[in-house]
């Protein structure tokens, strides 16, 4: 790590004007992916604002038009809630899903979205499900907000507060996870809601991306067979230790009827 | 003498008896309350006043000249204590001790040339680590690339700049060199049948949690080092480091501190106390040096077996197995430590449990741009079961015959032990039709095959394999140095000491002169001396010797520990125990034959009243010498120190027809797994597993259980996900954790369900055989047997490791590309 300036705000109006007033600022959630990449000096900041002490961040809430979550509400939370459980069992599914109990302790859902890891399993939530990113100045719609390798909508000095999920009718998750970190080598998070139909995978290229040829068979016949023969092209999707492209293209097929089979399960 | 060499007599004291009270309870380990309060001191909990801290710098590059290195941006550096480069460095100490000969020079830190990626290329030792590492970043090195060699194949080839110790000649070969034991081309020439499959082994290595580590000191008045260090062997041969820094053996005390785990590294550690030494000598304050996780996997001695093997086996089509010809290139990365005393290691067992009349080796050691070989579990030997078991099991698909009959019909009998196999080393005893009938029946095979078959109707791979597994323990000094092609080394004794005192109050007190390496040798002598002075464990003490105290000690590599500290302490209480009987005969006036020592006193054969405690006996011993007989050589006190020899070895013969007894102390095992294929994704997962093994007489099954367990996960690490990884470029791609690939509880069996066959050793003290390699030298053949059982209606043949996801689904697509 190299030297910075460690701060904990109580309010959101005070991490902002700390943030603002620093030279290189971050803010920090979780710190389960910062903190690694800061030890490895990998990253560096001249200012650290620590979310953590600033009430009203973190909660489940059910409300009419579906659920909202917090910006610093753990995974563990979004796992053991009844809430999302009975509302969008995929969902807890995801939560459950990230790491190991101690990053799911620590680690929150506006810390995951805003780092944006490539692997990260809530961009496929947040875009499968069609939910938006709450901030301290507007709403991002989930098909706007993940931009690129570890990057988003966000503007300087931007904070998630909160992030809505529509309730869908049907949702699966389906997860290959890497065996040391549990990140994503692919990932597909699948919902049914009105009739269209959204799918999303993560852990195969830069960043979040729905598969448009998946979702128009899916909305004509919402069942794994009717993914039979629709395949990822290779091309563009990432290669690493793990898994080359031609192995990930087929993981995501394979992923894709796994979350629709884990949707359609009673 | 036979072909084979001769068997010695036993030297065996204790005989294995059933009425024992300690030995083979499954005692609570007397390490872990404190270790698991957090109150172990490991070498970073040591603090010396006034201590530096060190940090090296590394090379980014696989193969290259350093041109030059500028350190005086660093040595500015504020809190800077000193920069060490390779030339400061050869100018204050030789090159690091080895066991080959002639040897390949290793420096501490790297000069002129950096041979691997991560080797040290300066140390800086500063007021904290921060400023160290961050003078690291200061260090200016300018290199000029050379090749990098990193297939071992093509490093029998290497000419010119490719050649990376070119003082040995223009060649990347340490060793190459063919041994024959019996008659290998008749029976060849005999055989009907001839398995021929190429093997590839891959490199992997020991994760301890705690990395290695060293604080030293070094006193100007005295000219003295003290390095407290979590290394073994250094009551055996620490004195070698004495050597590298240029004092004398006796300037240097070697403490040992408990070491957060090894599997088999930290044996004989000599970087890290060498470049910490040489930097507190320098610096002129003690300093301390705890590699971090990238050092360690870079570049320390976790780094284990690397092999290519073109194997043949010979057999008759009855299914006798006949001979065994294998032709291996082991790549030993840039430098040769223990020489290829790994394959020595392999010589012990490379026939397995099976009669096989006939062995050749043909052996190239190849030197790459990789981090040098050390020890792991299994030392070489767990690849050459792997092989056998793999060989048997082609040659049971071959025949058409059943895996498990092939075996049973080829296992040397109960009856014919002690057995020489052909390379000389003894098998000491064994029942191996014992123990796979125990594993059958812990494995419910008939419940998993009828499920297998639901399954394939199905469309679901399941499949069961099987591996029956020599586990050899106790290696003796030869196996390090039998292969080598010039005389160097040629050491016969491979000892191991302890001291025991029993105290005026009764109290006794274990002195031991191994270290504590993660597995539980203070439990073992609290069970061994309670069981020979018939006292409570708890009221034993045990205690670890520096190299100023020490006794000539081996240290627990090899499967070891258990078997020669229970040797020495029989040893040493067996003096104590003839002082309590004189003492209390004097006392008792009564006849020493009259005696017997029970329950912790002395006691008068059929007189209940007549008897004294231990306590009263050291009470006498030690305060009342007026009181005792009046024999010169019966002094003060109760005390006794015994060294035990290696329990049986010979020399290898001088024409090379065999290689002596070396790795006698021989146990058994049988694994198996049952497993899935979700051959979409190509993952395993474990369905259910069965291990049973026969280490002898068990000291403590508890802890075997641990070791069996432990190790059988550490076989599955082998066998599915663990390797380190290097790129065209000599570039390690699994030098974190996240990329190197440690199985955890989700990638194990729910259970490892255990079961035990103690056939005792007529070598050893009570029978007791060592036992903690086993699992990892059972669990890759076994699992690998398994998928290639689940993926039969493919095709697939497994031969080679570690089966990622990404490489089984790799053959799986393959195969129904064939099929399709």
């Amino acid at each position: 790590m190299y030297p910075f300036t460690y701060h904990r705000p109580a309010s959101l109006d005070d991490a902002r004007a700390r943030l603002a007033a620093s030279e290189d600022g971050r803010p920090l959630a979780g710190g389960m992916s910062l903190i690694p990449t800061m030890r490895f000096r990998l990253s560096s900041c001249s200012d650290l604002v620590d979310l953590n002490a600033i009430d009203g961040l973190a909660g489940i809430e059910r409300h009419e038009g579906g659920i909202r979550i917090g910006a610093m509400t753990r995974h563990a939370a979004v796992e053991a809630s009844a809430e999302v459980r009975e509302a969008i069992p995929a969902l807890a599914a995801l939560a459950g899903s990230i790491g190991d109990v101690q990053v799911r302790n620590r680690g929150t859902i506006g810390g995951s979205i805003c780092f944006a890891d490539p692997a990260a399993d809530y961009p496929a939530g947040i875009l499968g499900l069609g939910a938006s990113v709450n901030t301290d100045r507007r709403s991002i719609a989930a098909d706007d907000f993940f931009t690129g390798l570890y990057e988003t909508a966000l503007e300087d000095g931007e904070l998630v507060v909160s992030v809505d999920f529509p309730v869908p009718e049907r949702a699966g998750w389906a997860k290959f996870g890497n065996q040391a970190s549990r990140f994503a080598v692919v990932a597909v998070m699948v919902s049914l809601a009105g009739g269209a139909v959204r799918l999303a995978v993560t852990g195969a290229k830069s960043h979040v991306f729905r598969v448009p040829e998946m979702e128009a068979a899916l909305a004509a016949d919402f069942s794994a067979e009717a993914l039979e023969g629709i395949a990822v092209a290779s091309e563009g999707l990432n290669e690493d230790l793990h898994a080359d492209a031609a192995y990930r293209a087929h993981l995501v097929g394979v992923m894709a009827k796994r979350a629709v089979r884990a949707a359609l399960a009673p | 003498m036979s072909e084979r060499g001769h068997i010695p007599e036993s030297r065996q004291r204790e005989k294995p008896r059933a009425d024992l009270k300690w030995i083979g309870k499954s005692m609570k380990r007397v390490e872990d309350p404190r270790l698991l309060v957090g109150k172990g001191v490991y070498t970073d909990d040591v603090n010396l006043p006034e201590m530096a801290h060190a940090a090296v710098l590394r090379s980014p590059h696989a193969h290259a000249r350093i041109v030059s290195i500028d350190v005086s941006k660093a040595a500015a550096l504020p809190g800077v204590l000193c920069v060490m480069t390779g030339a400061d460095a050869a100018a204050v100490c030789d090159p690091l001790p080895t066991w080959a000969s002639p040897p390949v020079l290793q420096p501490a830190i790297a000069h002129e040339r950096v041979r691997h990626v991560g080797e040290a290329v300066a140390a800086v030792a500063a007021e904290d680590r921060y400023i160290a590492e961050d003078a690291c970043e200061l260090i200016e090195v300018e290199y000029a690339p050379l090749p990098p060699v990193v297939d071992p194949e093509e490093a029998l080839a290497s000419t010119g700049d490719a050649v990376l110790h070119p003082d040995r000649g223009d060649t990347n070969i340490a060793l190459e060199r063919k041994l024959t034991f019996g008659p290998v081309e008749e029976d060849f020439a005999a055989a009907d049948l001839v398995i021929e499959r190429r093997f590839r082994w891959p490199r992997s290595g020991g994760q301890p949690l705690e990395t290695v580590g060293a604080v030293a000191s070094y006193d100007e008045g005295s000219g003295r080092f003290t390095i407290q260090c979590n290394t073994s062997m250094y009551n055996y041969c620490g004195w070698m480091i004495a050597d590298t820094l240029r004092v004398a053996p006796h300037k240097l005390n070697i403490v040992p501190t408990l070491a957060g785990g090894s599997f088999g590294s930290k044996m004989f550690v000599h970087k890290v106390p060498i470049i910490a030494a040489a930097l507190a000598r320098a610096a002129g304050q003690p300093v301390k040096f705890m590699e971090d996780r990238i050092d360690n996997t870079t570049s320390c001695d976790n780094h284990a077996s690397d092999r290519v093997y073109y194997a043949k086996l010979a057999l008759k089509r009855d299914g006798t197995l006949l001979s065994l010809k294998t032709r291996i290139i082991d790549d030993y990365g840039a430098y040769f430590q223990f020489g290829v005393g790994q394959h020595g290691n392999a010589l012990s067992q490379c026939v397995g449990p099976y009669r096989i009349n006939s062995v050749e080796v043909d052996l190239a050691a190849v030197l790459t741009n990789k981090c040098q070989q050390g020890a792991y579990r299994g030392f070489g030997s767990e690849v050459a079961n792997f092989v056998i078991e793999r060989l048997v099991d082609a040659a049971a698909d071959e025949l058409g015959m059943d895996r498990i009959a092939l075996r049973r019909q080829n296992f040397i009998q109960p009856d014919q032990f002690p057995y020489l196999i052909p390379t000389g080393n003894m098998y000491d005893s064994g029942n191996y039709q014992a123990v796979l009938d125990e594993t059958l029946k812990l494995a419910d095979v008939e419940h998993w095959r009828a499920k297998q078959a639901e399954a394939r109707a199905e469309g679901r791979h399941i499949g069961i394999g099987i591996a029956t597994c020599q586990e050899r323990s106790v290696f003796s000094a030869t196996e390090f140095w039998m292969w080598n092609l010039e005389p160097g080394v040629e050491w016969t004794s491979s000892p191991d000491g302890v001291s025991v005192k029993i105290d005026p109050t009764g109290k006794a007190f274990v002195t031991l002169h191994s270290p504590f390496w993660g597995n539980s040798p203070e439990t073992v002598a609290a069970q061994v001396l309670a069981e020979q002075l018939t006292i409570d464990p708890a009221d034993i003490e045990i205690t670890y010797s520096d190299t100023d105290q020490g006794l000539n000690s081996t240290g627990p590599g090899g499967s070891r520990f258990t078997v020669m500290v229970t040797g020495a302490i029989v040893g040493a209480a067996g003096k104590i125990r003839e002082k309590l009987l004189r003492i209390a005969a004097h006392l008792m006036e009564a006849d020493v034959r009259d005696l017997a020592l029970e329950d912790g006193a002395v006691h008068v054969k059929g007189v209940p009243d007549m008897k004294m405690s231990i306590a009263e006996l050291a009470d006498k011993a030690h305060y009342y010498r007026l009181s005792m007989p009046d024999d010169l050589d019966l002094t003060s006190g109760l005390d006794a120190t015994y060294v035990y020899d290696h329990p049986v070895t010979t020399l290898p013969d001088a024409d090379e027809r065999h290689m002596g007894i070396f790795y006698p102390i021989m146990g058994h095992s049988c694994h198996i797994p049952v497993v899935e294929v979700d051959i979409e994704t190509g993952q395993v997962h474990f369905l259910h597993y069965a291990a049973v093994h026969d280490c002898g007489t068990m000291v403590n099954p508890m802890t075997l259980e641990g070791h069996i367990r432990g190790g059988t996960v550490n076989g599955i690490g082998t066998a599915l996900f663990e390797e380190f990884r290097y790129d065209e470029a000599g570039q390690l791609t699994t030098a974190l954790w996240t990329d190197y690939l440690i199985p955890t509880i989700k990638e194990s069996p729910a259970d490892i369900v255990v079961g035990h066959v103690e056939t005792p050793s007529p070598f050893t003290e009570y029978g007791v055989k060592g036992g903690g390699e086993g699992g990892r030298m059972g669990g890759p053949p076994a699992i690998a047997a398994a998928i290639e059982d689940a993926l039969k209606p493919l095709g697939v043949t497994i031969d080679s490791l570690p089966l990622l996801p990404s490489r089984l689904r790799a053959l799986i697509r393959e195969a129904q590309a064939k099929q399709a």
